[in-house]
Protein backbone atom coordinates (compact mmCIF):
# COMPACT_ATOMS: atom_id res chain seq x y z
CA UNK A 1 0.00 0.00 0.00
CA UNK A 2 2.70 2.42 1.06
CA UNK A 3 4.42 1.21 -1.67
CA UNK A 4 1.75 2.27 -4.21
CA UNK A 5 1.31 5.80 -3.13
CA UNK A 6 4.98 6.63 -3.40
CA UNK A 7 4.78 5.07 -6.87
CA UNK A 8 1.52 8.15 -7.86
CA UNK A 9 3.27 10.79 -6.33
CA UNK A 10 6.24 10.10 -8.06
CA UNK A 11 4.69 9.50 -11.34
CA UNK A 12 2.30 12.06 -10.87
CA UNK A 13 4.95 14.67 -10.38
CA UNK A 14 6.15 13.15 -13.38
CA UNK A 15 3.04 13.65 -15.48
CA UNK A 16 3.32 17.49 -13.89
CA UNK A 17 6.72 18.26 -14.85
CA UNK A 18 6.21 17.41 -18.62
CA UNK A 19 2.82 18.63 -18.74
CA UNK A 20 4.20 22.11 -17.72
CA UNK A 21 7.65 21.49 -20.12
CA UNK A 22 4.62 21.31 -22.95
CA UNK A 23 2.65 24.10 -21.64
CA UNK A 24 6.27 26.03 -21.89
CA UNK A 25 6.85 25.17 -25.57
CA UNK A 26 3.20 25.44 -26.99
CA UNK A 27 3.54 29.31 -26.04
CA UNK A 28 7.54 29.73 -27.42
CA UNK A 29 6.31 28.34 -30.51
CA UNK A 30 3.21 30.22 -30.63
CA UNK A 31 4.88 33.55 -30.06
CA UNK A 32 7.53 32.23 -33.14
CA UNK A 33 4.54 31.48 -35.44
CA UNK A 34 4.27 34.91 -36.80
CA UNK A 35 8.00 34.97 -37.11
CA UNK A 36 7.49 31.82 -39.02
CA UNK A 37 5.42 33.50 -41.63
CA UNK A 38 7.22 36.50 -42.30
CA UNK A 39 10.39 34.27 -42.76
CA UNK A 40 8.59 33.28 -45.64
CA UNK A 41 7.71 36.44 -46.96
CA UNK A 42 11.51 37.36 -46.10
CA UNK A 43 12.60 34.79 -48.25
CA UNK A 44 10.87 35.73 -51.48
CA UNK A 45 11.98 39.19 -50.78
CA UNK A 46 15.02 37.96 -51.19
CA UNK A 47 14.90 35.87 -53.75
CA UNK A 48 12.94 38.74 -55.70
CA UNK A 49 16.59 41.02 -54.13
CA UNK A 50 18.64 38.20 -56.03
CA UNK A 51 16.28 38.76 -59.64
CA UNK A 52 16.45 42.39 -59.47
CA UNK A 53 20.53 42.09 -58.91
CA UNK A 54 20.75 39.56 -61.62
CA UNK A 55 18.38 41.84 -64.24
CA UNK A 56 20.46 44.60 -63.27
CA UNK A 57 24.15 43.26 -63.81
CA UNK A 58 22.95 41.45 -67.07
CA UNK A 59 20.76 45.08 -68.55
CA UNK A 60 24.24 46.87 -67.27
CA UNK A 61 26.86 44.34 -69.27
CA UNK A 62 24.08 45.79 -72.08
CA UNK A 63 24.23 48.85 -72.05
CA UNK A 64 27.95 48.88 -71.55
CA UNK A 65 28.01 47.22 -75.00
CA UNK A 66 25.85 49.77 -76.54
CA UNK A 67 27.56 51.97 -75.39
CA UNK A 68 30.50 50.89 -77.67
CA UNK A 69 28.65 50.19 -80.10
CA UNK A 70 27.57 53.94 -80.41
CA UNK A 71 30.74 55.57 -80.11
CA UNK A 72 31.89 53.34 -82.93
CA UNK A 73 28.43 54.65 -84.80
CA UNK A 74 28.95 57.92 -83.99
CA UNK A 75 32.41 58.01 -85.13
CA UNK A 76 31.65 56.14 -88.51
CA UNK A 77 29.12 58.73 -89.22
CA UNK A 78 30.79 61.92 -88.34
CA UNK A 79 34.46 60.90 -89.96
CA UNK A 80 34.02 62.11 -93.20
CA UNK A 81 33.27 66.08 -91.92
CA UNK A 82 35.22 68.16 -89.83
CA UNK A 83 32.40 70.13 -88.10
CA UNK A 84 30.79 66.89 -86.91
CA UNK A 85 34.30 65.37 -85.97
CA UNK A 86 34.93 68.33 -83.58
CA UNK A 87 31.21 67.89 -81.82
CA UNK A 88 31.91 64.37 -81.74
CA UNK A 89 35.50 65.44 -79.78
CA UNK A 90 33.66 67.55 -77.63
CA UNK A 91 31.22 64.67 -76.62
CA UNK A 92 33.91 62.34 -75.91
CA UNK A 93 35.62 65.11 -73.86
CA UNK A 94 32.50 65.72 -72.06
CA UNK A 95 31.65 62.63 -71.44
CA UNK A 96 35.20 62.27 -69.73
CA UNK A 97 34.31 65.23 -67.70
CA UNK A 98 31.37 63.79 -66.32
CA UNK A 99 32.77 60.65 -65.25
CA UNK A 100 31.58 58.19 -67.32
CA UNK A 101 35.05 57.01 -69.12
CA UNK A 102 37.98 55.75 -67.65
CA UNK A 103 40.43 58.29 -67.48
CA UNK A 104 44.51 58.33 -66.27
CA UNK A 105 47.03 60.93 -65.97
CA UNK A 106 49.53 62.15 -63.51
CA UNK A 107 48.03 63.30 -60.03
CA UNK A 108 47.82 62.60 -56.63
CA UNK A 109 46.56 59.61 -54.05
CA UNK A 110 45.53 60.23 -50.74
CA UNK A 111 44.59 57.25 -48.08
CA UNK A 112 42.51 58.69 -45.11
CA UNK A 113 42.24 56.30 -42.33
CA UNK A 114 40.85 56.43 -38.22
CA UNK A 115 43.55 56.82 -35.86
CA UNK A 116 45.43 54.11 -34.50
CA UNK A 117 45.34 55.71 -31.39
CA UNK A 118 43.65 53.37 -28.53
CA UNK A 119 40.50 54.77 -27.95
CA UNK A 120 40.68 55.38 -24.01
CA UNK A 121 43.93 58.29 -24.92
CA UNK A 122 40.78 60.34 -26.00
CA UNK A 123 37.85 61.71 -24.16
CA UNK A 124 36.18 61.64 -27.31
CA UNK A 125 36.29 58.62 -29.97
CA UNK A 126 34.43 60.42 -32.36
CA UNK A 127 37.29 62.66 -32.57
CA UNK A 128 39.54 60.04 -33.62
CA UNK A 129 37.30 59.06 -36.81
CA UNK A 130 36.83 60.50 -40.07
CA UNK A 131 33.71 62.27 -41.07
CA UNK A 132 31.91 63.28 -43.90
CA UNK A 133 32.52 66.51 -43.49
CA UNK A 134 36.62 65.97 -43.45
CA UNK A 135 36.09 64.05 -46.91
CA UNK A 136 34.12 66.79 -48.26
CA UNK A 137 37.06 68.99 -47.11
CA UNK A 138 39.40 67.37 -48.71
CA UNK A 139 37.43 67.00 -52.14
CA UNK A 140 36.61 70.57 -51.78
CA UNK A 141 40.25 70.99 -51.55
CA UNK A 142 41.31 69.03 -54.54
CA UNK A 143 38.79 70.57 -56.65
CA UNK A 144 40.45 74.52 -55.95
CA UNK A 145 44.30 72.59 -56.95
CA UNK A 146 42.16 72.10 -60.38
CA UNK A 147 41.68 68.18 -60.40
CA UNK A 148 39.87 67.12 -63.29
CA UNK A 149 38.43 63.36 -62.09
CA UNK A 150 38.29 62.36 -58.29
CA UNK A 151 37.45 58.73 -57.20
CA UNK A 152 37.07 57.59 -53.24
CA UNK A 153 37.55 53.63 -53.26
CA UNK A 154 37.04 53.55 -56.74
CA UNK A 155 33.58 55.19 -57.04
CA UNK A 156 34.16 58.02 -59.41
CA UNK A 157 32.81 61.14 -58.67
CA UNK A 158 29.94 62.91 -60.79
CA UNK A 159 28.38 66.01 -60.82
CA UNK A 160 25.28 64.03 -58.93
CA UNK A 161 27.49 61.94 -56.48
CA UNK A 162 27.06 62.51 -52.52
CA UNK A 163 29.25 61.38 -49.73
CA UNK A 164 27.57 59.71 -46.56
CA UNK A 165 29.93 58.91 -43.76
CA UNK A 166 29.39 56.95 -40.86
CA UNK A 167 31.86 55.38 -38.26
CA UNK A 168 34.44 53.40 -40.64
CA UNK A 169 31.59 52.87 -43.61
CA UNK A 170 31.62 55.50 -46.21
CA UNK A 171 28.86 55.85 -49.41
CA UNK A 172 29.29 56.90 -52.65
CA UNK A 173 26.83 56.81 -55.73
CA UNK A 174 24.85 54.80 -53.55
CA UNK A 175 27.85 52.06 -52.79
CA UNK A 176 29.13 51.24 -49.37
CA UNK A 177 32.83 51.01 -48.59
CA UNK A 178 34.80 50.54 -45.52
CA UNK A 179 38.34 52.64 -44.26
CA UNK A 180 40.42 53.34 -44.95
CA UNK A 181 39.45 55.89 -47.84
CA UNK A 182 41.83 55.99 -50.98
CA UNK A 183 41.35 59.24 -53.02
CA UNK A 184 42.67 59.36 -56.24
CA UNK A 185 43.07 62.95 -57.85
CA UNK A 186 43.94 63.33 -61.51
CA UNK A 187 45.72 67.08 -62.17
CA UNK A 188 49.08 68.86 -61.91
CA UNK A 189 50.72 67.09 -58.94
CA UNK A 190 52.29 69.77 -57.35
CA UNK A 191 49.08 71.64 -57.22
CA UNK A 192 47.24 68.78 -56.15
CA UNK A 193 50.21 67.97 -53.04
CA UNK A 194 49.44 71.28 -51.35
CA UNK A 195 46.41 69.52 -49.46
CA UNK A 196 49.63 68.49 -47.59
CA UNK A 197 51.40 71.80 -46.75
CA UNK A 198 51.64 73.55 -43.49
CA UNK A 199 47.72 74.74 -42.90
CA UNK A 200 46.62 72.64 -45.45
CA UNK A 201 43.83 69.72 -44.39
CA UNK A 202 45.50 67.24 -44.91
CA UNK A 203 47.50 68.36 -41.78
CA UNK A 204 44.37 69.37 -39.83
CA UNK A 205 43.44 66.05 -40.10
CA UNK A 206 46.99 64.92 -39.00
CA UNK A 207 46.53 67.26 -36.24
CA UNK A 208 43.45 65.43 -35.40
CA UNK A 209 45.95 62.88 -35.04
CA UNK A 210 43.66 61.21 -38.13
CA UNK A 211 46.14 59.16 -40.62
CA UNK A 212 46.66 61.16 -43.93
CA UNK A 213 48.84 60.15 -46.30
CA UNK A 214 49.82 61.88 -49.88
CA UNK A 215 51.80 60.83 -52.28
CA UNK A 216 52.06 61.76 -55.85
CA UNK A 217 52.17 59.78 -59.16
CA UNK A 218 52.33 60.20 -62.72
CA UNK A 219 50.05 57.83 -63.90
CA UNK A 220 46.99 57.57 -61.59
CA UNK A 221 43.81 55.24 -63.03
CA UNK A 222 40.60 56.25 -62.45
CA UNK A 223 37.29 54.37 -62.94
CA UNK A 224 34.28 55.31 -64.60
CA UNK A 225 31.03 55.71 -63.04
CA UNK A 226 29.22 52.68 -62.65
CA UNK A 227 25.62 54.27 -62.69
CA UNK A 228 23.80 56.11 -65.15
CA UNK A 229 22.97 59.82 -64.90
CA UNK A 230 18.93 60.40 -65.88
CA UNK A 231 16.77 63.61 -65.72
CA UNK A 232 13.32 63.25 -64.49
CA UNK A 233 12.89 67.01 -63.43
CA UNK A 234 15.15 68.99 -65.23
CA UNK A 235 14.93 69.77 -68.67
CA UNK A 236 17.40 72.21 -70.95
CA UNK A 237 15.67 75.67 -71.46
CA UNK A 238 14.64 76.70 -74.89
CA UNK B 1 -4.69 -13.27 -5.62
CA UNK B 2 -1.56 -12.65 -6.16
CA UNK B 3 -2.02 -12.90 -10.53
CA UNK B 4 -4.14 -10.43 -10.04
CA UNK B 5 -2.23 -8.28 -8.71
CA UNK B 6 0.26 -8.17 -10.76
CA UNK B 7 -2.08 -8.31 -13.50
CA UNK B 8 -3.09 -4.82 -12.62
CA UNK B 9 0.22 -3.53 -11.96
CA UNK B 10 0.98 -4.73 -15.59
CA UNK B 11 -1.35 -2.66 -17.02
CA UNK B 12 -0.70 0.76 -14.91
CA UNK B 13 2.95 0.26 -15.92
CA UNK B 14 1.96 -0.01 -19.56
CA UNK B 15 -0.36 2.61 -19.79
CA UNK B 16 2.24 5.12 -17.90
CA UNK B 17 4.62 3.86 -20.01
CA UNK B 18 2.89 4.94 -22.94
CA UNK B 19 1.46 7.89 -21.43
CA UNK B 20 5.53 9.06 -20.58
CA UNK B 21 6.66 8.12 -24.23
CA UNK B 22 4.10 9.99 -25.31
CA UNK B 23 4.87 13.50 -24.05
CA UNK B 24 8.56 12.72 -24.56
CA UNK B 25 8.05 12.60 -28.11
CA UNK B 26 5.77 15.58 -28.42
CA UNK B 27 8.53 17.52 -26.60
CA UNK B 28 10.90 16.28 -28.37
CA UNK B 29 8.86 17.77 -31.73
CA UNK B 30 8.40 20.85 -29.77
CA UNK B 31 11.90 21.74 -29.35
CA UNK B 32 12.97 20.96 -33.10
CA UNK B 33 10.37 23.49 -34.28
CA UNK B 34 11.68 25.90 -31.65
CA UNK B 35 15.32 25.15 -32.33
CA UNK B 36 14.81 25.97 -36.23
CA UNK B 37 12.71 28.82 -36.03
CA UNK B 38 15.47 30.31 -33.39
CA UNK B 39 17.73 30.68 -36.64
CA UNK B 40 15.11 32.27 -38.89
CA UNK B 41 14.42 34.65 -35.91
CA UNK B 42 17.84 35.94 -36.42
CA UNK B 43 17.45 36.61 -39.68
CA UNK B 44 14.30 37.62 -40.00
CA UNK B 45 15.75 41.10 -38.18
CA UNK B 46 16.69 42.07 -41.60
CA UNK B 47 13.05 42.28 -43.04
CA UNK B 48 13.12 46.08 -43.51
CA UNK B 49 16.46 46.33 -44.70
CA UNK B 50 15.82 43.80 -47.63
CA UNK B 51 12.72 45.84 -48.31
CA UNK B 52 15.00 49.05 -48.84
CA UNK B 53 17.41 47.10 -50.51
CA UNK B 54 14.98 45.42 -53.33
CA UNK B 55 13.81 49.02 -53.62
CA UNK B 56 17.12 50.17 -54.69
CA UNK B 57 17.91 47.25 -57.17
CA UNK B 58 14.73 47.81 -58.38
CA UNK B 59 15.56 51.53 -59.48
CA UNK B 60 18.91 51.17 -60.50
CA UNK B 61 17.68 48.46 -62.95
CA UNK B 62 14.68 50.68 -64.57
CA UNK B 63 17.42 53.65 -64.64
CA UNK B 64 19.69 51.15 -66.77
CA UNK B 65 16.90 50.18 -68.44
CA UNK B 66 15.59 53.43 -70.01
CA UNK B 67 19.78 54.50 -70.48
CA UNK B 68 19.68 51.31 -72.40
CA UNK B 69 16.99 51.80 -74.49
CA UNK B 70 18.19 55.44 -75.33
CA UNK B 71 21.30 54.30 -76.35
CA UNK B 72 19.81 51.89 -78.59
CA UNK B 73 18.09 54.75 -80.35
CA UNK B 74 20.81 56.72 -80.64
CA UNK B 75 22.62 53.80 -82.23
CA UNK B 76 19.66 53.31 -84.74
CA UNK B 77 19.27 57.27 -85.63
CA UNK B 78 23.19 57.33 -86.03
CA UNK B 79 22.83 54.37 -88.70
CA UNK B 80 19.24 55.87 -90.42
CA UNK B 81 21.00 58.78 -90.87
CA UNK B 82 24.49 57.80 -92.09
CA UNK B 83 24.06 59.06 -95.69
CA UNK B 84 23.49 62.66 -94.74
CA UNK B 85 25.46 65.03 -92.85
CA UNK B 86 22.50 67.50 -92.31
CA UNK B 87 20.50 64.44 -90.88
CA UNK B 88 23.94 63.01 -88.68
CA UNK B 89 24.11 66.36 -87.72
CA UNK B 90 20.81 66.77 -85.77
CA UNK B 91 21.72 63.20 -84.11
CA UNK B 92 24.46 64.53 -83.05
CA UNK B 93 23.64 67.94 -81.73
CA UNK B 94 21.17 66.41 -79.46
CA UNK B 95 23.88 63.88 -77.94
CA UNK B 96 25.91 66.73 -77.49
CA UNK B 97 23.26 68.77 -75.30
CA UNK B 98 22.61 66.23 -73.23
CA UNK B 99 26.25 65.95 -72.67
CA UNK B 100 26.64 69.66 -71.81
CA UNK B 101 23.44 69.26 -69.74
CA UNK B 102 25.10 67.25 -67.53
CA UNK B 103 28.25 69.24 -67.65
CA UNK B 104 26.03 72.03 -66.27
CA UNK B 105 27.08 74.68 -69.76
CA UNK B 106 22.87 74.19 -70.31
CA UNK B 107 20.57 76.38 -68.73
CA UNK B 108 17.59 74.39 -67.06
CA UNK B 109 14.32 74.19 -65.63
CA UNK B 110 11.98 72.01 -63.74
CA UNK B 111 10.28 71.79 -60.15
CA UNK B 112 12.60 72.45 -57.66
CA UNK B 113 13.43 74.23 -54.41
CA UNK B 114 14.91 77.52 -53.00
CA UNK B 115 16.79 78.20 -50.42
CA UNK B 116 17.59 81.26 -48.94
CA UNK B 117 20.02 81.86 -46.06
CA UNK B 118 20.21 85.26 -44.41
CA UNK B 119 22.57 85.91 -41.70
CA UNK B 120 21.87 87.42 -38.31
CA UNK B 121 25.36 89.64 -37.92
CA UNK B 122 23.91 90.83 -34.76
CA UNK B 123 24.08 88.15 -32.50
CA UNK B 124 27.14 86.62 -31.50
CA UNK B 125 26.74 83.51 -34.06
CA UNK B 126 29.04 82.56 -36.44
CA UNK B 127 28.83 83.55 -40.39
CA UNK B 128 27.77 81.12 -42.50
CA UNK B 129 30.58 79.88 -44.20
CA UNK B 130 31.74 77.57 -47.00
CA UNK B 131 31.45 74.18 -45.10
CA UNK B 132 27.71 74.88 -44.24
CA UNK B 133 26.88 75.52 -48.14
CA UNK B 134 29.42 72.48 -48.93
CA UNK B 135 27.30 69.91 -46.28
CA UNK B 136 23.74 71.86 -47.88
CA UNK B 137 24.73 71.03 -51.41
CA UNK B 138 25.83 67.32 -50.48
CA UNK B 139 22.51 67.05 -49.00
CA UNK B 140 20.46 67.73 -51.88
CA UNK B 141 22.35 65.99 -53.98
CA UNK B 142 21.78 62.56 -51.56
CA UNK B 143 18.26 63.73 -52.03
CA UNK B 144 18.07 63.57 -55.94
CA UNK B 145 18.98 67.12 -56.82
CA UNK B 146 19.43 67.39 -60.48
CA UNK B 147 20.98 70.47 -60.99
CA UNK B 148 22.02 72.86 -58.32
CA UNK B 149 23.15 76.60 -58.00
CA UNK B 150 24.60 79.26 -55.20
CA UNK B 151 23.67 82.87 -56.22
CA UNK B 152 23.30 81.64 -59.66
CA UNK B 153 26.59 79.91 -59.33
CA UNK B 154 26.32 76.11 -60.73
CA UNK B 155 27.46 73.82 -59.26
CA UNK B 156 29.58 71.53 -61.95
CA UNK B 157 31.21 68.34 -61.00
CA UNK B 158 34.41 70.89 -60.34
CA UNK B 159 32.95 73.36 -58.48
CA UNK B 160 34.71 74.53 -55.32
CA UNK B 161 33.39 76.62 -52.08
CA UNK B 162 36.01 78.61 -50.09
CA UNK B 163 35.70 81.38 -47.55
CA UNK B 164 37.96 83.74 -48.16
CA UNK B 165 39.83 85.59 -45.28
CA UNK B 166 36.55 85.03 -43.15
CA UNK B 167 35.07 87.33 -44.45
CA UNK B 168 33.49 86.36 -48.28
CA UNK B 169 32.42 82.76 -49.64
CA UNK B 170 33.89 82.12 -53.11
CA UNK B 171 32.23 79.70 -55.58
CA UNK B 172 33.78 78.52 -58.82
CA UNK B 173 36.01 81.42 -57.69
CA UNK B 174 33.51 83.94 -58.30
CA UNK B 175 32.56 85.45 -54.93
CA UNK B 176 29.34 85.63 -53.94
CA UNK B 177 27.65 87.91 -50.78
CA UNK B 178 24.79 86.65 -48.31
CA UNK B 179 21.83 86.52 -48.92
CA UNK B 180 22.87 83.04 -50.39
CA UNK B 181 20.12 81.54 -52.32
CA UNK B 182 20.53 77.94 -52.98
CA UNK B 183 18.37 76.47 -56.21
CA UNK B 184 17.78 73.04 -56.59
CA UNK B 185 15.83 71.35 -59.00
CA UNK B 186 14.07 67.61 -58.08
CA UNK B 187 11.73 65.91 -56.47
CA UNK B 188 10.33 68.76 -54.07
CA UNK B 189 9.58 66.75 -51.13
CA UNK B 190 12.80 64.91 -50.86
CA UNK B 191 14.69 67.95 -51.12
CA UNK B 192 12.77 69.90 -48.24
CA UNK B 193 12.86 67.19 -45.96
CA UNK B 194 16.64 66.70 -46.61
CA UNK B 195 16.82 70.23 -45.41
CA UNK B 196 14.47 70.08 -42.58
CA UNK B 197 13.77 67.34 -39.47
CA UNK B 198 15.40 65.74 -37.62
CA UNK B 199 19.36 66.50 -38.24
CA UNK B 200 18.65 68.36 -41.00
CA UNK B 201 20.92 71.03 -41.67
CA UNK B 202 18.84 73.65 -42.38
CA UNK B 203 16.94 73.13 -39.00
CA UNK B 204 20.70 73.61 -37.49
CA UNK B 205 21.17 76.93 -38.94
CA UNK B 206 17.87 78.11 -38.19
CA UNK B 207 18.71 77.03 -34.13
CA UNK B 208 21.89 78.73 -34.59
CA UNK B 209 19.33 81.96 -35.20
CA UNK B 210 20.19 82.53 -38.63
CA UNK B 211 16.95 83.34 -41.04
CA UNK B 212 16.49 80.12 -43.49
CA UNK B 213 13.40 80.09 -45.77
CA UNK B 214 12.62 77.45 -48.04
CA UNK B 215 10.56 78.15 -51.05
CA UNK B 216 8.78 75.07 -53.41
CA UNK B 217 9.00 76.41 -56.82
CA UNK B 218 6.90 74.74 -59.76
CA UNK B 219 9.48 76.05 -62.28
CA UNK B 220 12.34 77.04 -61.33
CA UNK B 221 15.03 78.12 -63.31
CA UNK B 222 18.91 77.26 -63.30
CA UNK B 223 22.07 79.06 -64.96
CA UNK B 224 24.69 77.35 -66.70
CA UNK B 225 27.97 77.26 -66.14
CA UNK B 226 29.73 80.45 -67.68
CA UNK B 227 33.12 80.09 -67.91
CA UNK B 228 34.78 76.95 -70.52
CA UNK B 229 35.57 73.66 -68.89
CA UNK B 230 39.06 72.78 -69.80
CA UNK B 231 40.87 69.18 -69.44
CA UNK B 232 44.69 69.56 -69.63
CA UNK B 233 45.96 66.23 -67.30
CA UNK B 234 43.47 63.60 -67.91
CA UNK B 235 43.50 61.25 -70.83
Amino acid sequence: MKNKKTISIVLGIMCFALTLGICVQIKTVRGSNSIVKQNYEENGLRAEVLKYKEKYDNRYKELEKAEEQLEKERQNSTENNTELEQKEEEIKQGNKMIGLTEVTGPGVIITLSDSKKASNTSLNVSDLLIHDGDVISVINELKNAGAEAISINDQRLVPTSSIICGGNIIEINGEKTGTPFVIKAIGLPELLSGLSRPGGYLEILKEASIEADLKTSNNITIPKYTGVITYKYAENSK
Amino acid sequence: MRKAISKEKITLTITVGIACFSLVFIMSMQFKIVNQTDITAIENMRETELRTELANWKAKYEETDLKYQETQTKIEEYKQTKQSNDETSKVVDAELEQVNMTLGKTDVEGEGIEVILREKETENIGKINADDLLIIINALKLAGAEAISINDERIINMSDIFTINNAFIKVNGQRILAPYVIKAIGNQVYLESALLGNGGYVDELKKLGHDVAIEKIDNIKILKYNDDIKIKYMN
